[in-house]
């Protein structure tokens, strides 16, 4: 896999960086981006914001609230033991142990929606430059059509451009 | 034909001997935990005999009261142990299940009586002593509440022999450890399903009452005396 | 080996990870070894069985129990800190965050140490556990001791997972900071995070709905543990209070474990420029507003009770007002409200140290209060004949002292793991928002946005 991106010191040069790749024709989806903190105040770095992960959180709350009243119900009623003259389905105390597994189920179902959506665990992909933790931003394409016009584009924002495989 | 066992405790009658408490724990395999755990709190007499008194020898005035586990019916013990150790049968006795036990002493502190025993120490009997261990109870191990049960074991004893001559059970031919080493008759055990049994009728008297009523307990354990507990006379 | 940054934020807050000095080693040493002896007392009482504590007819809870609330009442610091300032977007919550956190994480699993503790057969609380198992019995969903077990686990496993998911950047960030062990290490916890505004929208959207979740189920998580003591019929335990009364106390008692533990943090650590007085000022305030709802809450207990009259519960209470526990009431009353109004209320007086006065004092005074309500309740419960008194043994002792060892070892290891205070969040604070709203709104407009 070939590619080439730039590495770029302040968000105003990433954002130039950018508008310049998409001017010579390099579509948004193939543009590489990644830093060390979230940059959701510029274009460039809000991108991707839509997300249907709070409904999956909700689903999974349905499910575990689902399971809570299963499992007190009906383990209750199988073996039916008489405590302190209540009823044998609690419904009050049942709602406790429901209301338990509700939240568990919205924590488990965003933290699995997480490790989907942010493709976590997975080795880390060549396309990366550990300057990243330095507080540089990397902008870059991989496989580029056309390699000269994205060098241009890149250097016009005074990036430190390099190759892929390109170390320190 | 479900049976629902109750007692009378004629608090008119009880001297104070305390006959049932030895009677209790011995046929019930309770340890006697020595005089530094019983200074420590930690003796456990299934029955014990309240004693209250007032004034100094010899105008003293004093008052016995037998209390053990009232076999509550909305038992406050019950619905708190997590393992369902304490359980209501269907004969309305409140069970303790030692295997069940894990020890949390939740219904120990539920219990607004203070009628249940926990096991602090794995109890041991010196030879030759253990051969006093009544083989139709089981002996407890360290971690695990205990408290009356009526002598569950006489009362299936009881239960089994009529069954097996199949005729009814009499009234009185189940008689708990405390209530046949009685001296004084003040304690009277039976069918409280059965209206003519002698414990149904002693539980409508005048002169009955419930211990502690007002914790809306419904203990089965219904105390006769005459007049209040204020007054009862000098014994 | 480290690599040469210039970016000194990082640096400062990377340093206690990436260096460790003697101090560490000496302290982690002296802490394992409480700890030890907290764990081998522990063994002992299993062995030799509860007797060898001061538990008795019919005190059958003491200062086992006391140390569980509390714990788990110290665990409720986090959440509120981190979850609820997290959503009204409060910017000072930064970096105080995942101090925190840290302290939910670890005080639960103390805590949660010690209903094990407190059991008689404790090789099988396992029977707790919903399974289908085969004596075709299931835990009594009855019991305020089930709902814990579900309470706390659910807290636990959030809280944990709100610890770890936000430091996954941060551990990237150690990754590609260093080399050899490390960067093995650090490159496995992070998951091959690479900072594409794709998973950093996803993480602060996970973010925000385990937030969004933790905040009730902190708030069930002690209403629950106050249930196992007000559904039982006992003098002064079984009132409606009691739910809103212990998670005021959590949150009160958690914030002065807070205060405590950043101000040893901001000292060992030389991070002064990152906690700063403000941070300080801000929870002192917190933790007034808490005293003075904790004293509401403890003057409408007392009134109504000593109102009432009732013989069931008179007992009890004088016992605490005036009788054997008094001492320790009216100390809990100085600690918990007297001591900290003048230091938290008169701006001039709140400095870091005042605070952390006061925290210390409200730490000792929480653990009072937990103690006072467990122990006179039971020492008057039920006919006279048969109220008792309840005095702690060396076994109890040593396990409370151990637990306080085990919280300081567990957060001193943490620090050395895990930078103490969120990097990236301290980033994204030093933002100038001025391009936020503008640019965004444009490019939404446009349709530019994917």
């Amino acid at each position: 896999m070939t590619g080439m991106y730039g590495l770029f010191s302040t968000p105003e040069l990433a954002q130039q960086a950018v508008d310049g790749l998409r001017a010579s024709g390099v579509p948004e989806h193939e543009i590489t981006i990644q830093s060390s903190e979230p940059l959701e105040e510029y274009r460039f770095g809000s991108r991707d914001r839509d997300t249907v992960m709070p409904w999956i959180s909700v689903l999974g709350a349905a499910i575990g609230m689902a399971t809570g009243y299963f499992l007190t119900s009906v383990t209750q009623q199988a073996w039916p033991i008489s405590t302190g003259g209540m009823p044998i389905v609690t419904n009050w105390t049942n709602l406790i142990i429901i209301f338990e597994l509700t939240m568990l189920g919205a924590v488990f179902a965003s933290v699995i929606t997480l490790m989907f959506a942010a493709r976590l665990p997975r080795p880390l992909p060549k396309f990366y430059d550990r300057e990243i933790s330095n507080g540089k931003i990397l902008i870059g394409v991989a496989n580029p059509r056309d390699i000269e016009r994205v060098e241009r584009a890149l250097r016009a924002s005074s990036g430190e451009v390099r190759m892929m495989g390109t170390e320190l | 034909m479900s049976h629902n066992w109750g007692m009378a405790v004629d608090l008119d009658r009880c001297t104070g001997c305390e006959a049932c408490v030895v009677a209790c724990h011995s046929e019930n395999n309770i340890p006697t935990v020595g005089a530094t755990e019983a200074a420590r709190g930690r003796a456990m007499h299934w029955i014990r005999i309240e004693r209250y008194w007032e004034g100094e020898f010899p105008d003293v005035k004093v008052k016995f009261r037998p209390v053990l586990c009232q076999q509550c019916d909305t038992a406050p013990c019950e619905p708190v142990c997590p393992t369902y150790a304490s359980s209501h049968s269907e004969e309305g006795l409140n069970s303790q299940i030692y295997n069940r036990c894990i020890g949390t002493r939740y219904c120990a502190n539920a219990c607004g009586y203070n009628v249940r025993f926990f096991n602090f120490f794995t109890p041991s009997w010196d030879k030759p002593l253990h051969l006093q261990l009544n083989p139709d109870v089981s002996v407890r191990e360290g971690g695990v509440m205990e408290k009356c049960t009526f002598c569950i074991q006489r009362i299936n004893a009881g239960k089994i022999a009529a069954g097996l001559a199949q005729r009814p059970l009499k009234d009185g031919e189940i008689q708990p450890a405390c209530v046949q080493s009685c001296t004084a008759n003040a304690l009277v055990f039976g069918d409280l399903a059965d209206p003519d049994s002698m414990v149904s009728k002693l539980a409508k008297s005048p002169r009955g009452t419930k211990l502690l009523e007002e914790l809306g307990t419904k203990p089965k354990i219904t105390y006769l005396q005459q007049g209040s507990w204020d007054d009862a006379p000098n014994k | 080996m480290t690599r040469r940054t210039n970016n000194s934020l990082t640096d400062d807050l990377l340093r206690p990870v990436l260096e460790t000095s003697t101090k560490f080693y000496v302290t982690a040493g002296l802490l394992a070894l409480i700890v030890a002896t907290g764990f081998g007392t522990w063994f002992y009482q299993i062995y030799y069985g509860l007797g060898v504590t001061g538990d008795n007819w019919p005190v059958f809870w003491g200062f086992h129990e006391t140390n569980f609330v509390f714990w788990i009442g110290i665990s409720h610091a986090g959440t509120l800190i981190s979850a609820i300032l997290r959503i009204v977007n409060a910017t000072w919550r930064r970096p105080v965050t995942r101090c925190a956190e840290v302290i939910t994480a670890f005080a639960l699993m103390i805590g949660a140490l010690f209903p094990l503790i407190h059991l008689g057969r404790p090789w099988l609380a396992w029977w707790l556990i919903p399974y289908p198992s085969e004596r075709f019995l299931w835990p009594n969903y009855r019991s305020p001791l089930v709902w814990d077990f579900f309470a706390i686990n659910t807290y636990l496993i959030s809280s944990l997972l709100f610890l770890a998911l936000p430091a996954i950047p941060d551990f990237a960030l150690i990754r590609d900071r260093t080399t050899g062990w490390r960067n093995w290490f650090y490159g496995k916890l992070s998951l091959g995070w690479q900072g594409t505004p794709k998973q950093w929208h996803r993480l602060e959207s996970a973010m925000h709905m385990m937030a969004l979740a933790i905040i009730p189920i902190a708030i069930s998580v002690h209403t629950i543990v106050s249930f196992d003591f007000s559904m039982a019929v006992v003098p002064m335990w079984h009132s409606t209070i009691f739910g809103p009364y212990f998670v005021v106390g959590a949150i009160f008692s958690g914030i002065a474990a807070l205060n405590i533990v950043m101000a040893i943090v901001r000292k060992t650590l030389h991070l002064e420029k990152y906690l700063q007085p403000i941070h300080f000022h801000n929870l002192g305030k917190l933790m007034l507003a808490m005293s003075l709802l904790w004293g509401y809450f403890v003057f409408n207990e007392r009134l109504v009770t000593w109102y009432g009259n009732t013989p069931h519960e008179m007992a009890a209470l004088w016992s605490t007002q005036m009788g054997r526990y008094s001492p320790l009431f009216w100390t809990m009353i100085f600690f918990n409200f007297v001591l900290p109004f003048p230091l938290l209320a008169i701006r001039k007086v709140r400095s870091i140290t005042a605070t952390v006065i006061a925290s210390c004092a409200v730490v000792v005074g929480m653990w009072l209060e937990r103690f006072l309500i467990i122990v006179p309740s039971l020492s008057y419960k039920g006919t006279p004949y048969s109220w008792g008194a309840y005095l702690p043994r060396w076994p109890e002792i040593v396990i409370f002292s151990s637990s306080f060892a085990a919280m300081a070892l567990l957060y001193l290891l943490f620090s050395k793991f895990i930078p103490i205070i969120s990097i990236w969040e301290m980033k994204v604070g030093e933002h100038p928002h001025i391009k936020v709203a503008a640019e965004v709104q444009e490019a939404e407009a446009a349709g530019e946005l994917v």
